[in-house]
């Protein structure tokens, strides 16, 4: 191609700048924004707190952020194509709950069915799958607004739980429903496994995939994306349904690792969600945003609840401070992608 | 104020778009009560001009007297200083879907303004009645102005302006939605305002409509004035059409490689291009071919493209291919912003979106080198011009986004191209590289068909036109048509 030519070159820049800023282009297009911040940010951890630079606690964060990294990487596929799903929080709780009502005896808060306890998985992934099918008949067919028809449905959930539960938890709900998000192999966690695995999986989708193609076309220009003869409607129903997959995948691994599945299960988690997609450069108009930043942001939502919990920071004030953290990182994510690539975006 | 001297006096009137001269040098007047018919073909101006005199776009140089107020141009906005003395009906209708017709009306009007800015909702209500009963149209009030008709939307921002009581008015194309009986009903309104005294400007493609209500025609070509202030009844279409028409300038020609003895790659039997229409319309395209779709704004040209591009479904009737089989078409839609570009993404991507069958292998991943060599080809087919592959195509040129644009549509391997305003906004030099590639596809077998506005790129491109008007096909031109024909053609009198 004829590099050479442009108008946009500014004429008279030394080589040594454009390949610098082409650098700073690449580094910020690819997601690598805030893994600077991380490693600070690990580097200051590890210097004031003691514990913090431990195997077992870097372990543990990973272990912690399965679940929110699996929350995330669904909710990218619907903010890609500029859509939103906060119906995800309801499924990582109801999901594995109904799985856990149809498992256990009736004496322990179940149904009665007490299917097999292999049905576990296909129930509760089954289930949101569906939940994701529903999302997509709405947004797609009847055309709503997937702000208002997925808040509907996070209500729903929220109080589907407490139906189908009668209101209390569901303990020890079988081996199938806990062994990803409770068992280790290789001295992992399975649940760090599994995300590690789903986000190479999907990172190269997004890349590499002319499913993860699509997703960016429409998110960058929907009408753009019907002209060049891309299905623009089962691409966007589609990524409702991979949306709740995911959200009932991290349902499980979160009912695993509390070898119960809690009524209160996954809540609040669709704002950390958006805030760790935000901080990744993930952008919430669609079409951009990356595995890699994604996992950045993931990333440091968990290692900054760590640390402020190592450091014994009240309760009260790890909340606050983590609002605060997510409005500075999505400052720096913003002005960096507007300082590299020049095209406004708002995150 | 004297009558003798003219409401509107432009001297000097210059636009530059781009790189685009639009306007020259023009000077326009208006006298008082003066219907004054603005003529030239597309791209000729008269959009630009009329623009420039409402203040819809700053003029870069000149002066501009209308009534008592005078500016001076510098490219600023000056809209606001003559508001209060002309009202300009544009070709598409500005009004707000999801207000009232009433609102809509008087929307920003002194009549219904009560102190503090309130409105007063009844006497609105009132006057909207009032003027809709004078105008003789059965709406209501009441009605929301997104479920009207185009011909009564069309209407209902002409009566806007007309209320408006100021002593200029612009009407561009306002004839083009309309029904008979509407363009009556215009008529009968602008010939009692006339009486009143009230200047109009008026820019139609229908010649007959012309003589019929305007005392006056100034003839614009290239963005300069070639006939000023002639007597209607001096002129006649033929002579019009030769103004209109000038010399011909050295430009590229069209070439005929119809393979006349193929089979037809695409054809439409009996398809309906509104919901409504009474007759199906005919159409197929033979490998080799460059069939440019004419005619009025909102035609059914449009519509059939798409239809052909299978974008839209016809409301009855059938698109098929030679043995059954749809042939792969590649669509450049008609505006690039709005759907032809993904601007966030690099021009690599948005080649690729085009031809994702093509490119991805096994389990639906993208081949990174067949995307790389495809692309490069097409990028440089294409003519791209870009710092790299990867750069933004927001970035790019105009020209350059189009031909992004091409690149897509041809990235499938299309056997058939549909073409939609290929050139809109696009300077000379890039006009002419997409003319010759458009050639270049035919010359391999491609069907090539084209809906365009412009005259000059149809009788350069197309061995056939087909003029579509009113959801039918009501023209057609084959092999050695002149531009004369054309002109006429597309100006509704032949």
């Amino acid at each position: 191609m004829s590099s050479a030519m442009t108008g946009q070159a500014k004429a008279g820049t030394p080589a040594g700048r454009s390949r610098l800023s082409a650098f700073g282009s690449a580094f910020v297009a690819g997601g690598y924004t805030m893994y600077p911040v991380l490693a600070l940010l690990v580097l200051v951890g590890a210097v004031v707190a003691p514990n913090f630079a431990t195997g077992i606690n870097l372990i543990n964060i990973l272990e912690q952020v399965s679940v929110l990294g699996l929350t995330t990487i669904g909710l990218t596929f619907v903010v890609l194509i500029g859509r939103l799903d906060l119906s995800l929080e309801g499924i990582v709780g109801f999901a594995p709950m109904l799985a856990a009502v149809c498992l256990v005896p009736a004496t322990a808060g179940g149904f009665g069915i007490e299917l097999p306890s292999w049905m576990g998985l296909v129930v509760a992934l089954g289930t949101a799958g569906l939940i994701g099918y529903f999302n997509g008949f709405m947004v797609v067919r009847v055309g709503l607004n997937p702000f208002i028809s997925t808040l509907g449905l996070l209500v729903l959930l929220r109080g589907g739980v407490l139906i189908v539960s009668n209101g209390r938890s569901i303990y020890s709900p079988g081996p199938a429903l806990t062994y990803l998000g409770s068992a280790k192999l290789l001295g992992l966690p399975v649940s760090v496994l599994v995300f590690a695995f789903v986000a190479v999986a999907i990172g190269l989708v997004f890349k590499y995939h002319r499913y993860g193609r699509a997703l960016y076309a429409i998110g960058g220009n929907e009408d753009a994306a019907r002209a060049a003869g891309i299905n623009v409607d089962r691409v966007i129903w589609s990524a409702f349904v991979y949306a709740g997959l995911l959200a009932g995948l991290a349902g499980v691994l979160m009912t695993g690792r509390l070898d119960s599945a809690v009524t209160t299960q996954g809540q609040g988690i669709i704002f950390s969600a958006f805030a760790a997609a935000v901080i990744g450069g993930v952008s919430l108009g669609g079409g951009r945003g990356t595995m890699v930043g994604l996992v950045s942001g993931v990333l440091l939502i968990g290692v900054i609840n760590n640390l402020l919990t190592l450091a014994q920071v009240p309760s009260f004030y790890v909340q606050a401070s983590t609002g605060a953290v997510i409005i500075v990182a999505a400052v720096l994510t913003t002005v960096a992608s507007r300082r590299s690539s020049g095209v406004r975006t708002r995150t | 104020m004297d009558r003798t001297q003219p409401i509107v006096e432009m001297r000097n009137i210059s636009k530059t778009f781009g790189s685009t001269k639009a306007l020259r040098g023009v000077d326009f007047t208006v006298m008082h009560g003066e219907v004054h018919a603005l003529l030239g073909r597309n791209g000729a101006g008269k959009s630009t001009l009329v623009s420039t005199m409402s203040g819809l776009v700053a003029s870069d140089t000149g002066t501009i007297r209308i009534s008592r107020t005078e500016v001076a141009a510098n490219g600023q906005p000056y809209a606001a200083r003559i508001r209060d003395d002309i009202a300009h009906v544009q070709q598409t209708p500005q009004l707000f879907n999801l207000l009232t017709v009433a609102e809509n009306l008087f929307l920003e009007n002194p009549l219904v303004r009560r102190k503090f800015g309130i409105v007063s909702h009844r006497r609105m209500m009132s006057e909207a009645q009032a003027l809709l009963d004078k105008w003789n149209i059965d709406i209501r009030a009441e009605a929301l102005a997104g479920e009207l008709s185009a011909g009564t939307r069309q209407l209902l921002e002409i009566m806007k302006a007309l209320s408006r009581g100021v002593p200029v008015i612009i009407l561009d194309e306002p004839t083009a939605a309309l029904s008979n009986a509407e363009k009556r009903m215009l008529f009968e309104q602008v010939k009692a305002l006339k009486a009143l005294g009230i200047s109009f400007i008026y820019i139609s493609h229908h010649l007959d409509e012309v003589f019929e209500v305007a005392d006056t025609v100034t003839i614009l070509r290239d963005g300069q004035v070639v006939k000023e202030r002639e007597d209607v009844g001096n002129l006649n279409v033929e002579l019009i059409a030769d103004l209109m028409m000038g010399e011909k300038t050295a430009r590229s020609v069209r070439v005929d490689h119809t393979q006349a003895d193929a089979p037809v790659l695409l054809q439409a039997r009996g398809i309906g291009l509104y919901p409504v229409s009474a007759e199906g319309v005919d159409f197929e395209i033979r490998p080799g071919e460059i069939v440019a779709l004419a005619g009025p704004v909102g035609g059914g040209k449009e519509a059939l493209a798409m239809m052909l591009a299978g974008q839209l479904t016809p409301y009855k009737g059938k698109v098929s291919g030679a043995g059954g089989t749809l042939p792969t078409i590649g669509l450049v839609p008609t505006d690039r912003h709005a759907s032809g570009y993904v601007g966030i993404l690099g021009v690599r991507e948005n080649v690729a979106i085009g031809g994702l069958d093509v490119l991805s292998g096994r389990f639906g991943f993208i081949d990174l080198d067949k995307e790389a060599a495809h692309v490069g080809n097409l990028a440089r087919q294409t003519n791209v011009i870009a710092s790299s592959l990867e750069q933004a195509v927001s970035q790019l040129s105009g020209g350059n986004q189009q031909k992004v644009v091409f690149a897509r549509a041809l990235c499938q391997n299309p056997q058939v191209i549909v073409a939609l305003s290929p050139t809109r906004g696009v300077d000379v030099g890039a006009k002419e590289q997409l003319y010759a590639l458009l050639r270049d596809l035919a010359s391999k077998g491609l069907g090539v068909i084209v809906v365009s506005d412009e005259e000059d790129e149809i009788s350069q491109l197309a061995n056939r036109v087909v003029i579509v008007f009113e959801g039918r096909i009501t023209g057609e031109l084959r092999g050695d048509y002149t531009m004369k024909d054309l002109i006429l053609r597309m100006e509704g009198v032949a």
